[in-house]
This record gives C-alpha cells, sequence and structure tokens, in this order.
C-alpha cells in the first residue's frame, strides 16, 4: 500500500484532465491544496468525494459516529469564496473529522458515552475554532473509547471500530475512529486526544502520522477532561509536513486554559533540515518491554539505520524507571478522571435517572446506567487511590515515582536530541483478544505514556510493515521542542521513501 | 459508593477481582525508594496567570438551561437533597 513518492505524487503536481487524475482522498494536505489553487478541484468537490469515500468505506470501518454535513456544506461554500477572492490559507477547504471529545458549538459531542447523549455543546473549543477560522471544512464526529479511556475503541459504548488495514483487527485507540478515517481515505486529517498514547498508538496501528505536542502547546479549552495533567490534542495526517502545518495552526497561548503557555509558535522551524549529526538516543528498555513483537523490532531497527544513513548518530540510553511508568501512571490518570467525571451528575446535561428518593440515589442510578465497564474501574480505582489512608500509599507515591520518570528523560536529553522508538509495542489486534484482561490492554500504552508523564512532544510515523500490519517509529523530544520531534520524522519519511496511503483502495 | 456509582452485587464481586489484580501490578510502586523526592503534580512550569476581575461575555440563561434534563423557572430541576422532616 505504501510507495515510493515518484510512483503517486506526480501526478497531483502535474495538471491533468479531469477524469484520469488522482482521487484527492489519497493525497496529503499539501498536494490537494495545489490541486484547490490551480482551480483543479474545489472545496465543495473534495467534500462531496469525501462524503461519497466515507458512504462507501464506513460501514465496514465505521469510524465515524455522525457526520455534520449543513456545517461541512457551509464551510465548504465559504472556503471556495475565499479562493476565488485569493485569500485562501494552507488550510482552507480541507476536510477534517474531529474525534468525539472536542466541542463543537451545537454539535452532539458524547465522549463516546452514553451519559453524554445528546449533548450539544453552547461553545466551540479553541483548537477546532482556530482550525474552523483557518477554513477547514468538518466532516463529522468520530468514535473513540469512552471519555477516552482505552488503547482498542472497543471502550465506545456505541461500537467498535475497525482497522482499515484489516477489519478483523483493531485501530488502536482511545482516538481509533480519528485515525482510521485518515486511513481509509475518510478526511484529509483528523483531531485526537493523547493522555497516554491515544493518538500515537492508533496512529501507529493504522499507518498514519499522529502527533502529541508538548503539554501546555494546545490549548484544552473545549476538550472533555480525562485526566487533565495529562491530556493534549494533537493531529492525525498522512505526512509529518501535514501533521507540522495542522498543530501550528492550533497552537498557541489561550486566555481561556491558564495551562496554555505563551512561547513562540516555533513547531515547523528547520522540518526539512535533516538529522546530519543529530543525535537520536536508543532507550535500551523500550526495546525489552513486556509483550514486544519480534517484527516490531525488526522494523524499529530497520528505522533506526535508515536515519543512521541519512546522518544521524545512534546514542545508546537509558530509562530506568520505565518498568514503574504504567503503575505510576495507572494511579494518576484514574485519580484525576474520577475527579474530573464527578461533573456527570445527571443535573446539568446528559443522561438523568431522575425517578430517584433523593440525589444521593439519582447520581448512583445515573451514574450506574451511564458509564461503561472501563469508565467505572478507573473512577473506583481513582476514588480509591485519592481517599483518607491510601493517599500517602498510592497517590502521592505515584507522584514522586512521575518526578523520577521525568528525570530519566531529563538525563537522556542531556546525551541526545531525540529518543526513538516504536510507539507500540505489537501491531494491531484482533478485535475481542484484550477486552477480558484490562491490564493487557494497559500494556499497549508501555512505551507512549512515558511522554505524557513527562509532558513531551511526541510524534509516531509510519515505518514499514509487520505480518501485513503497519509499524510506528515515535520521537520523543524535549518540552517545547516539537520541531526536533517533526524534524526527525520528517527526515525518516523522506530518506525512507515511505508515502501514507489510504488502506482501502 | 465514595465514587457514586450504583453496583448489584455480582458486579461487585467482578470489580473487585479486576481491580485486585490492577493493584496488584500498581504494588510494585513500593519497591521504588522515593525518600527527598519531591511529587510531580503539573510537568511545564507555567506562572499562575491572574486577569482582572472584570464581567465578560457568557452563555445566557437559556443556553446554559438548554442541555438539562430537567428545569423549572430557569434552574435545574433535582431530586429532594434534604430529607423530609
Amino acid at each position: 500500500m505504501r510507495r515510493p513518492p515518484s510512483m503517486d505524487s506526480s501526478g497531483c503536481r502535474r495538471s491533468r484532465k479531469r477524469h484520469n487524475r488522482v482521487d484527492p482522498t489519497r493525497l496529503t494536505i499539501g498536494e490537494v491544496q495545489q490541486l484547490l489553487r490551480d482551480g483543479e478541484t474545489s472545496a465543495q468537490e473534495l467534500l462531496s468525494l469525501h462524503l461519497d469515500r466515507i458512504g462507501s468505506a464506513d460501514e465496514d470501518v465505521k469510524a465515524f459516529l455522525r457526520l455534520t454535513e449543513p456545517l461541512a456544506a457551509e464551510q465548504a461554500r465559504a472556503a471556495d469564496k475565499a479562493i476565488k477572492a485569493g485569500k485562501a490559507g494552507p488550510l482552507t477547504g480541507i476536510p477534517m473529522a474531529v474525534k468525539d471529545v472536542l466541542c463543537v458549538r451545537g454539535v452532539e459531542t458524547t465522549a463516546g458515552s452514553q451519559i453524554l447523549r445528546g449533548f450539544k455543546p453552547p461553545y466551540t473549543g479553541t483548537a477546532v475554532q482556530r482550525l474552523f477560522d483557518a477554513g477547514v471544512v468538518m466532516l463529522g464526529v468520530t468514535n473513540c473509547d469512552e471519555f477516552a479511556m482505552g488503547s482498542s475503541t472497543e471502550n465506545s459504548s456505541y461500537f467498535p471500530t475497525r482497522n482499515p488495514w484489516n477489519l478483523d483487527r483493531v485501530p488502536g485507540g482511545s482516538s481509533g475512529g480519528s485515525a482510521a478515517s485518515v486511513a481509509a481515505g475518510e478526511a484529509m486529517f483528523a483531531l485526537g486526544s493523547d493522555t497516554g498514547g491515544s493518538i500515537r498508538q492508533p496512529a501507529a496501528l493504522c499507518g498514519v502520522v499522529g502527533m502529541k505536542p508538548t503539554y501546555g502547546r494546545v490549548s484544552r479549552y473545549g476538550l472533555i477532561a480525562f485526566a487533565s495533567s495529562l491530556d493534549q490534542i494533537g493531529p492525525f495526517t498522512r505526512s509529518v509536513e501535514d501533521c507540522a502545518l495542522v498543530l501550528e495552526t492550533m497552537a498557541g497561548h489561550d486566555p481561556l486554559d491558564s495551562t496554555c503557555a505563551d512561547r513562540p509558535n516555533d513547531v515547523r522551524k528547520g522540518l526539512d533540515d535533516g538529522v546530519a549529526k543529530m543525535r537520536l538516543g536508543v532507550p535500551r528498555e523500550y526495546f525489552g518491554v513486556e509483550g514486544m513483537e519480534h517484527g516490531v523490532k525488526t522494523a524499529i531497527e530497520k528505522a533506526l539505520l535508515v536515519l543512521q544513513s541519512a546522518g544521524a548518530e545512534l546514542v545508546d540510553v537509558s530509562l530506568p524507571h520505565t518498568d514503574y511508568g504504567l503503575a505510576a501512571y495507572y494511579i494518576i490518570a484514574p485519580a484525576e478522571c474520577s475527579s474530573n467525571l464527578a461533573r456527570f451528575d445527571g443535573v446539568k446535561y446528559g443522561m438523568s435517572e431522575q425517578d430517584a428518593q433523593n440525589i444521593t440515589d439519582a447520581y448512583m442510578r445515573t451514574r450506574r446506567l451511564g458509564f461503561g465497564p472501563e469508565v467505572r474501574r478507573r473512577v473506583m480505582l481513582g476514588t480509591y487511590a485519592l481517599s483518607s489512608g491510601y493517599y500517602d500509599a498510592y497517590y502521592l507515591k505515584a507522584q514522586k515515582v512521575r518526578t523520577l520518570i521525568k528525570r530519566d528523560f531529563d538525563e537522556a536529553f542531556r546525551q541526545c536530541d531525540a529518543i526513538v522508538s516504536a510507539t507500540s509495542p505489537t501491531v494491531a489486534f484482533p478485535l475481542g483478544s484484550r477486552t477480558q484482561d484490562p491490564l493487557s490492554m494497559y500494556l499497549c500504552d508501555v512505551l507512549t505514556l512515558g511522554g505524557n508523564l513527562a509532558g513531551l512532544p511526541g510524534v509516531s510515523v509510519p515505518c514499514g510493515m509487520s505480518a501485513g500490519l503497519p509499524v510506528g517509529l515515535q520521537v520523543l523530544a524535549p518540552q517545547w521542542r516539537e520541531d526536533i520531534a517533526l524534524r526527525v520524522a520528517r527526515a525518516y519519511e523522506v530518506a525512507s521513501g515511505m508515502r501514507v496511503e489510504a488502506a482501502l483502495v | 459508593m465514595l465514587a457514586r456509582i450504583g453496583l448489584e452485587a455480582g458486579e461487585e464481586d467482578f470489580y473487585a477481582e479486576q481491580l485486585s489484580g490492577i493493584l496488584g501490578h500498581i504494588d510494585r510502586l513500593q519497591q521504588v525508594n522515593t525518600d527527598a523526592i519531591l511529587p510531580t503534580a503539573q510537568v511545564v512550569e507555567i506562572a499562575a496567570t491572574l486577569r482582572e476581575d472584570e464581567p465578560r461575555p457568557c452563555l445566557t440563561q437559556e443556553e446554559a438551561l438548554a442541555n438539562a434534563p430537567a428545569a423549572v423557572d430557569g434552574f435545574f430541576r433535582v431530586p429532594s437533597i434534604q430529607e423530609e422532616a
């Protein structure tokens, strides 16, 4: 499914007659933008091509929960007007899918949960609003694990999404619908959220590019909160350039999120500068984690050789507290979620069981009916970890281990510019194979959650196949150095000649 | 009870078993020596930002209640909070 650029991209650079030109649903944003500027296509035509693609593919893939056709039509008309007036930007008219955790005014947003069924936000979150302002066209809302808790999208209260590369496999999660929509050619890019790997892992499993920015790079205003000290919004795209472009558009200070930093928006700096003389850290612990598949390891080793041939120096580094990351994460994330999810009480929005003796009874009934098993597990676990008597042993202890994990990264970054590893220890696994054992599902995130605990930017870029399924290469960089992570990923993309193709042809 | 999630008898055993398994893994945290280590609650150094306490545009009462399962006279309606005397 992946071919060298010379085989595929020629058709979009040259103007061709309509009847035999390449299908825009398989191109990158940069390529389609050229077609738009040349008048070879229009935003409205792009929209209808993508709706057709969704119509033919989504019955199998099930990436979307709901489409927003009237909004999309209005945005596409406005985009065409801007293009005609010569006022188009690099994202004008580009069709986007949005994970069901990002509030869009008037568009039902439910975090994959029954408890928010019917909820229509009265406002649009900052990240989405900035993309709307840049002329993007919103196709619809994508499926995810309930409240972004999961690694396979099987915890959605609606239905599981399937991996476009193999419909019997999961797309990863929690942002599985977003990843699958981009892989299947249903959207040109998509938004997700990443608390422990929920963008990078599904990007790896679906063979697309996905990035979690530095904590504080993108405003979380309008993101339904899971774990507030770990959550970040980020893009899924078909190229590293597209990823940098979407991130740059969303990023930057927002007075509506006090943790969103006021810093230069320099994420695209030196994108094409290559990796010559860069030192790339290879953490030995990340190659020996539980459940690491041989095929994944081989693909990553090959990718490291490609980077080496491109001029990078590979350095052995150590992250000695890797074995404790999962344990610390599964105290901190549930603790924060148990507090954040207290707002779902059946009073202000969503599901409500009013037929109760008193308000406590109403809370108990509403939350029993509204929350699925994984959310219940995490709320109970987090409530337990925060309760008096266990607070020091669990929550405080986990926060101290978090300090040590962050120090591991600080120490490693003294020896290297970026850290490279697999994104996921496995390729996409069969639907249903991990749902009975929560811990086996949690292990999916063992290579990504360190980046959240330490607040680092991380990107996953496709790096070949194992057993017919995509493998992702993860690049982690120091805080605020998205430019380095993207530059390494871009250098890999160029040196390997890999090209993300829509999986269903 | 503290989590405010009603469970039925069979479910209690189901979750107790699963959560015990997860806590079994989490117990490895106790192996780490964290004497003299400060806890991290927030990883990025950002100064607390303050703004003038001035009124700004906000949701109308109608917008704020638009998603309410039950509203009466411009208020959210809830079951009784206190038992009747």
